[in-house]
């Protein structure tokens, strides 16, 4: 069952020149002691929706105003550890870290970024750089002999003079050899060409 | 925020350089892949570039109807027109890179030689077997055989300078040391080649 005060936020907005309803000036009051209470240290574990939203903008509006001191005791522990690492010591306080180191930390996720991108930036010029290898047809040397185009020498012999002039009758020679060569092939292969 | 930057960066680097180092496994294993296997790949016949073609087998059977036609014209009688025919088989197109090529063309330019020879065209004839010899890209018994036919047009014009009286004589007798070198060089290197087909045996 909805309250008046869970209306606080969403209900309608009051005029400034109206008189503050009782039951508004009872939750200022009691938002008043929340506020007085969270910067005591002594935030109550539960709170309704509304007043946790107006809580965290009260304290947002109190950082910003500035004047936030830390307490006496946390600004003496700062201070020695900042005494202890300008000597060379570490120091006590895990909670405070090294200038150096702090520096550190906060570059090391773009550090870490930078290299990745470097190595994604190598790999993708790796990948435009390389051409693809020429793969070359081996030759096919398991072709039988007489399938290929070949000096006629073996098959012709030794030129007699007497046979110089003969050319017509090694012309014929020549052709029936190739022809059956080409012959062969073409069976061999299902009659493709 | 920031983590969520280095979470992003370093997923996309890590899985860039994995992918890059594929790339490079998968072209070190390409390389491998490039080196002949003769044990184990069964070639694709297709794949040769010195198959005996169609386009060869034209150019043969052209040669040969060339060599047909110039020998039905001797019969004839008609030395002129055999020539003529003889000569287009050295304007035949072959596939590129084709043996056969240059052993085809020697052949018909010995016998253009010799039909030269027998029209009395001794610096014709001459010239025929000098381009062969020149053109020739290795050596075979048909480069032999252009020595051969070089030797007897030597052998023809020491004949003629010995026709004509006594001061030819000195001029034939250089033109026979011509063809006993050129005979002398075709049998060099039909013993080379002999000797080579033997051993490839």
């Amino acid at each position: 069952m909805a309250t008046q005060d869970d209306d606080t936020l969403t209900g309608p907005v009051p005029d400034p020149d109206a008189e503050p309803a009782p039951a508004e000036l009872a939750h200022a009051r009691r938002f008043a002691e929340l506020v007085d209470k969270t910067l005591s240290g002594r935030t109550p574990p539960a709170m309704s929706a509304d007043d946790r939203a107006l809580l965290e903008v009260a304290t947002v509006i109190r950082a910003a105003h500035g004047q936030l001191a830390l307490a006496p005791g946390r600004q003496h522990a700062v201070v020695e550890d900042a005494l202890r690492q300008a000597i060379g010591a570490s120091p006590a306080s895990a909670s405070v870290a090294p200038i150096a180191r702090a520096r550190a930390r906060r570059w090391a996720p773009w550090i870490v970024a930078g290299a990745s991108t470097l190595v994604a930036a190598a790999a993708i010029a790796l990948l435009w750089l390389r051409r693809p290898v020429q793969v070359h047809a081996p030759v096919a040397r398991s072709v039988p002999e007489e399938w290929r185009s070949r000096p006629a020498d073996p098959l012709i012999g030794p030129i007699a003079p007497e046979r110089a002039g003969d050319a017509g009758t090694r012309i014929d020679a020549i052709f029936a050899d190739r022809l059956d060569g080409f012959r062969a092939r073409h069976l061999a292969r299902g009659g493709k060409p | 925020m920031k983590y969520v930057i280095l979470a992003v960066a370093l997923a996309s680097g890590l899985a860039l350089a994995g992918a890059g180092l594929a790339a490079c496994s998968a072209e070190r294993d390409s390389g491998a892949r490039s080196e002949p296997r003769p044990a184990t790949r069964i070639a694709d016949p297709s794949e040769a570039s010195d198959l005996i073609g169609q386009d060869l087998l034209i150019a043969l059977a052209q040669a040969k109807n060339f060599h047909h036609k110039a020998k039905v014209y001797m019969t004839d009688g008609n030395l002129t027109a055999a020539t003529a025919s003889v000569r287009q088989i050295l304007s035949l197109v072959f596939p590129p890179g084709a043996a056969e090529a240059d052993d085809v063309r020697n052949d018909a330019r010995a016998l253009l030689a010799k039909l030269l020879m027998s029209q009395n065209q001794l610096d014709e004839a001459a010239r025929a077997i000098d381009e062969g010899i020149a053109q020739s890209r290795r050596e075979s018994f048909f480069v032999a055989n252009l020595y051969t036919v070089r030797g007897e047009i030597h052998q023809a014009r020491a004949a003629a300078l010995d026709a004509t009286g006594e001061p030819g004589k000195p001029a034939a007798a250089d033109e026979r040391h011509a063809a006993i070198a050129a005979f002398d060089h075709s049998i060099q290197i039909n013993e080379r080649l002999q000797k080579k087909l033997l051993e490839e045996r």
